[in-house]
Order: C-alpha cells, then structure tokens, then sequence
C-alpha cells in the first residue's frame, strides 16, 4: 500500500525544511524530497540601493557565514569598481574568512552532528544533542566549544563583532590590523591546534561503526566544485573554482566569477524553495554536482599547511579516486579546521600582514560585477548589476547549501530506502533520514536559527488519508 | 543613562575568565529588551567590585559555559517578557536538573549552569538572574516609560548581587 511520510521541520540544521517520504505498494520508499520552505527575498529587496551597500546588507541573509556573503558581495562590488584590493587587505580577508569556516565547522561538528557520532543514531533523542554529548565525552564537548570561540573571537578581534562585522568593504578592509590584536590570536592558536587534534583522532577512532551510513548517505558518482589555488591546494577565499567528475578528471577549470552564469545555470522544482544549480553543459540533472569540505578535499590535491597535507593524504586513501560517500563531509570538515589554523598562523607570522594600506577607493567603472568565495559550506556567488548611479538593478545570488540541493535529494532517497522498511516507523530510522542532511551541514535560512523551537510529527498515512503510525517529537 | 546611546560594546569572552561575571542580555533595538544591556554598561563604567568582566550577548550560548565555570559569582540580567512591566525580580540561580532535549543555539540561565558543570566540573559559587519585567518590545532603541523608571532599583540589584 503507497503512503507518504512528512519529516517537518527537520532537526539540527540551520533554517527550516521539510523531508516527505513517499513508500509503494510493497512499503519500500519510492521517491524522496528535501523541501525548503521559507524565502528570503534579498535578490530583489536590495534593487534600488548603492552597490556599496550590498556587503553589509547582503551578510545579514546569514548569521553563521556573514564573512563569505560580506566578502563575495565585496569582490562583486570591486568588479563593478574595477578594483583590486590591496595585498595585506587580502590576506586580512583571507584570515577572516578561515576564522568564520573554523567557528562554523565547529559548530556543524561538534553542536550539531557529533550527538549522532558519539551516542549513535539510534540513541534515546532526549540524550542525543550537546548536552549528551558535554555529559558522555565532555573533553570533546570543551574541545567544541574552545574552536567555536576561537573562530568568533578573532572574527570579533578583527572585525569587532561576531556576527556580521562590517569590516569588510569594497575595496578592501576599514582598519589595518593592530599588533596587539595579531598576538592574541597567535597566543591562542595552540589551544585550538590541541582541540582538533583531539578531534580528529575521536573522529577517525569512531567512523568504522558507521560503515552503513558511509555506504548509504548521498553515496554515489557525480561532479564535484570548489575553489583550487594556483599550486592545487586548497583556497577559500581568492582563486578559481575548478569542477571535476566522479573519476577525478576535470571538467572546467581556472572557471572565474565573471564566467560563472555561462557555465553553470539554475532548476527550478515545484517542491522547493531552493534552486537546483547544475554544470551547463551536463544539462539539468545530470550536471547537478556537490560543493563543501568534501568537494574541497578532492579537488585540491594537497592542503598547502603541513599538518593539514598529511591529513588530506590520509583522507584520499579512503578511496581510489574522489571520496564518493558524503559521511565523510564530517572528516573533510575536521581537516579543514586543522588546515585553517596553519595558514590563519602562516598569515599572521608575517609581517606584512600589519601594513596600513588595506583600502583601494573608486566609484562605478562598470556596471556589471560577480564574486566568489567559498563558505563554510561550499562556493559561493554573488552577482549585480548596477546603473550610472551605482544603484543595484538586478541580484542573483548563488548560495552554497542550493549547490548541494540535488545531492541532499538523491542521498535522502539513498538513506530512506536502505532505513525506512514497512509501516512502522522508529526514530533511528527517522534520524538517519534527517543525518544525511546534516552531513552537508545545510544553511536553509542563513540567518536565525529555531530548530528545535517546533515539535516534530512525522506521520505515516495510508492512502485513503487515514493515519498508520505517528511519531511526535517534543 | 536610561535612553542615552548605548556604546560600541564587546561580546568577548574573558581570557582567562574573570571572578566576577556579569552576563548582560538582550536586543537594544526591540526597546525594554536593551535593558540588560544598558545596565551591563552602567554596572561596566562604576564597576561595585574587583575583578568584574562585563559581557554583552543577544542571548546566552554554550560558548559562554567556559567562562561561567570560572567565576566566583555569575550575575545575568536580563528582560523579562512574562513579569509586569518594571517588575525587578533576583533569582539565584542553579544548575538545572534537566536539559532541553534539542539545542536552540540559546540557553537559559540554569542550563548554562548544567553545561558548565558537566563540560569543565565546575559552577560559580553563586548564581543569580536579575530581570526586568517589560512593557514593549516594540522595533525602537528606547525604553518604556516603566522600564526607565526602573533603572535604579535594577542597577541597585544587580550590585548588590555582584557584592553578595
């Protein structure tokens, strides 16, 4: 008998969405959707106003990865200025932005997901969150919250707030960095080298129990995207993106903002919200491709810091070729929080990264601009158009978490098939449905968050409406 | 001081933590909501007490456990939506017995506690939550009338709370 199961809202994640599950006659999942159900509206509220603007309006669509909307809004803007931004401003930038990708991969990490990795998928749902988590393992609990506080504190240090520093412009930054403030942050680098190594080694020791989940979540061929440095290392902030396939050959490479819209065009499904953005020349699904950590991880061929290169070499034995499993976004996360402390100290161990020249100033030189930068969770875009005025015509926004859109669809899928059997539902197997959406660590509505704030109910009804099983989350 | 500006403020957690803690909440730009705001930023200008590390945060979060297991004594104050306007109330404060099942990426004043006891085994030796009731939480960076009138009695309890 064909029936429908409704996850919503779905838990642990930023933002609101809806998993709907749809069983046939014989009670195996047939067909899956991962809906987005809020809309946000930005691309068209910010019409009208000066493109200088954009950075500090556009980070407010976020509160956990403001400093990538803040810095690919303020290279979109520097391309309409025909701009390039001074040296130490980059690398200011840069710092920035791996200080916001280490608090929110801590934040992914240990708040949202290690409930699941530490107490098991199956543990009781009243244990399975933080607190478990502070209760059972609490030197990993600390070893969390000490990486989160690292990442806000320097992102504060620099930019004088945690959440939504204005101190991104086009052009560059306001302030030079000072020497106190560079001495604090290397002072507490150690700390945080000590915290995810303690993370990594739990992590490694814990991941063969999830041989199940490895094989079931969003495990499959497809093409991967994310920004490459010039060497082939691993870069967040200033560089192309490259795109390869499930085989590790590349499909586009030295792809920069300004080529992006020919290259890569957006779905739409009746379902969602959310679009569904796909390599052009694949066509729509077949280019529909993942970005992230684990993007990140197998398109680069090293790290480029030297604890973080043996991690990555350790990482791409866990395959021959790409890591196709996308459990392992939570390893590739782990690794990039170690790779971003090494190159936050290489930035500032030198020098030049205390040179007042950190502004470039100019007006309106073209009226077209994109960025790119990668967030937390994968490559993110920004594009305007302005007229003479500098006043924003036209938006579009490509958001990191949309570029994982078909991949969270088709691992939902994968999940359910392999967990959710016959007309009795359970919340191991619930959990497992919601987990594969939380390895892609998904930011729906980039700005608050109020998981938890709405009971769950998942319902298993029969085809004349009438209600086989129910499961109420409080 | 009621409805006077509030300055730039620092969120920064002590490093290392300080003996004395005040955690001061809330939202300046929904009105009495910015109450515990402005008396952290009285409280940080004449400081009742040695020691004393003033934080200022939208909301308490996890981050904050370390800071709070360190401190001798822990002072939050914050707005109240369920108290009548004006309405002063001290309430100490301790780790609670249970926590809320799922993370809200906020926490009340006795779950703070809980983590903190059960990430780093310790817990202030006193605890407590000042709140001020509020009459409008309206889009405005100015208090009530009845919140303003209420300044000194909240200030006044706060330091006698940090002086305990």
């Amino acid at each position: 008998m064909a029936q429908t199961i409704t996850i919503d809202p779905v838990t642990r994640l930023e933002g609101h969405g809806r998993i709907t599950l749809k069983t046939n006659d014989q009670g195996e999942v047939s067909e899956a959707y991962f809906s987005v159900t809020q809309v946000r509206g930005f691309e068209k509220f910010c019409e009208g106003r000066p493109y200088y603007e954009m950075p500090s309006l556009m980070a407010r669509i976020c509160g956990i990865c403001p400093v990538s909307h803040l810095i690919a809004s303020a290279k979109a803007c520097e391309a309409i200025m025909s701009v390039e931004v001074p040296p130490t401003a980059a690398k200011l930038r840069r710092a920035l932005n791996l200080a916001q990708m280490i608090q929110s991969h801590a934040l992914s990490f240990f708040y949202l997901a290690s409930p699941d990795l530490l107490l098991g998928m199956d543990a009781d749902p009243a244990e399975r969150n933080i607190f478990g988590v502070a209760k059972a393992h609490p030197e990993l609990g600390r070893a969390g919250v000490g990486l989160r506080r690292f990442g806000q504190h320097m992102i504060e240090l620099l930019g004088r707030k945690r959440i939504h520093p204005g101190w991104v412009i086009p052009g560059g930054v306001t302030q030079p960095l000072e020497q106190a403030k560079r001495e604090e942050i290397l002072a507490l680098l150690p700390e945080a080298y000590a915290n995810i190594k303690m993370a990594l080694t739990a992590y490694k020791q814990i991941a063969g129990r999830f041989q199940d989940e490895v094989d079931s979540f969003a495990n499959f061929p497809g093409p991967f995207m994310g920004m490459v440095s010039e060497s082939g290392g691993l870069e967040f902030t200033d560089a192309r993106l490259r795109m390869i396939d499930a085989e590790g050959l590349v499909l586009v490479d030295g792809l920069e903002a300004a080529g992006f819209d020919d290259c890569i065009g957006e779905a739409v499904e009746p379902y969602s919200y959310m679009k569904f953005p796909y390599l052009k020349s694949l066509g729509y699904p077949r280019g529909a491709y993942r970005v992230g950590p684990l993007a990140r991880l197998n398109i680069a061929s090293h790290a480029g810091t030297p604890l973080a290169d043996i991690e990555v070499n350790e990482f791409k034995k866990l395959a021959n070729g790409p890591v196709l499993g996308s459990f392992h976004y939570h390893h590739a996360r782990l690794v990039e929080i170690l790779h971003g402390l090494e190159a936050i100290e290489r930035l500032f161990s030198d020098n030049s990264i205390l040179d007042k020249h950190v502004r470039a100033r100019a007006g309106v030189n073209r009226q077209e601009g994109a960025g790119i930068a990668e967030a937390p969770r994968g490559t993110l875009m920004h594009h305007y158009r302005v007229n003479d005025n500098g006043q924003i015509t036209w938006a579009n926004l490509v958001i990191a978490t949309g570029q994982n859109n078909n991949a969270m669809n088709r691992g939902v899928l994968q999940t359910a098939q392999r967990f959710v059997k016959g007309d009795k539902l359970t919340n191991g197997m619930l959990n497992r449905v919601e987990a594969v959406i939380r390895t892609f660590d998904p930011c729906l509505s980039c700005s608050t968050h109020a998981y938890g704030e709405m009971p769950l109910a998942i319902e298993l009804l029969a085809p004349d409406g009438s209600r086989l099983d129910q499961i109420q989350r409080p | 001081m009621a409805n006077e500006p509030i300055p730039q403020l620092s969120s920064q957690l002590p490093h290392p933590p300080g003996r004395a803690l005040l955690l001061a909440c809330g939202n300046t730009l929904r009105g009495d909501d910015g109450i515990g705001w402005r008396i952290g930023c009285a409280v940080a200008q004449r400081p009742p007490c040695e020691g004393l590390t003033v934080v200022f945060t939208q909301q308490l979060l996890p981050e904050h456990a370390e800071a709070v297991s360190a401190a001798e004594i822990v002072v939050f104050v914050d707005c109240s939506a369920v108290t009548a306007g004006g309405t002063i109330s001290a309430v100490d404060i301790r780790p609670a017995d249970s926590l809320p099942r799922i993370l809200t990426h906020h926490l009340d004043p006795a779950a703070l506690l809980r983590l903190a006891l059960d990430l780093y085994s310790r817990t202030p030796a006193r605890a407590v939550a000042v709140t001020v009731g509020g009459a409008s939480f309206a889009v405005t960076d100015r208090l009530s009338k009845a919140v303003r009138s209420a300044v000194p009695r909240a200030l006044d309890a706060v330091r006698a709370a940090l002086l305990a």
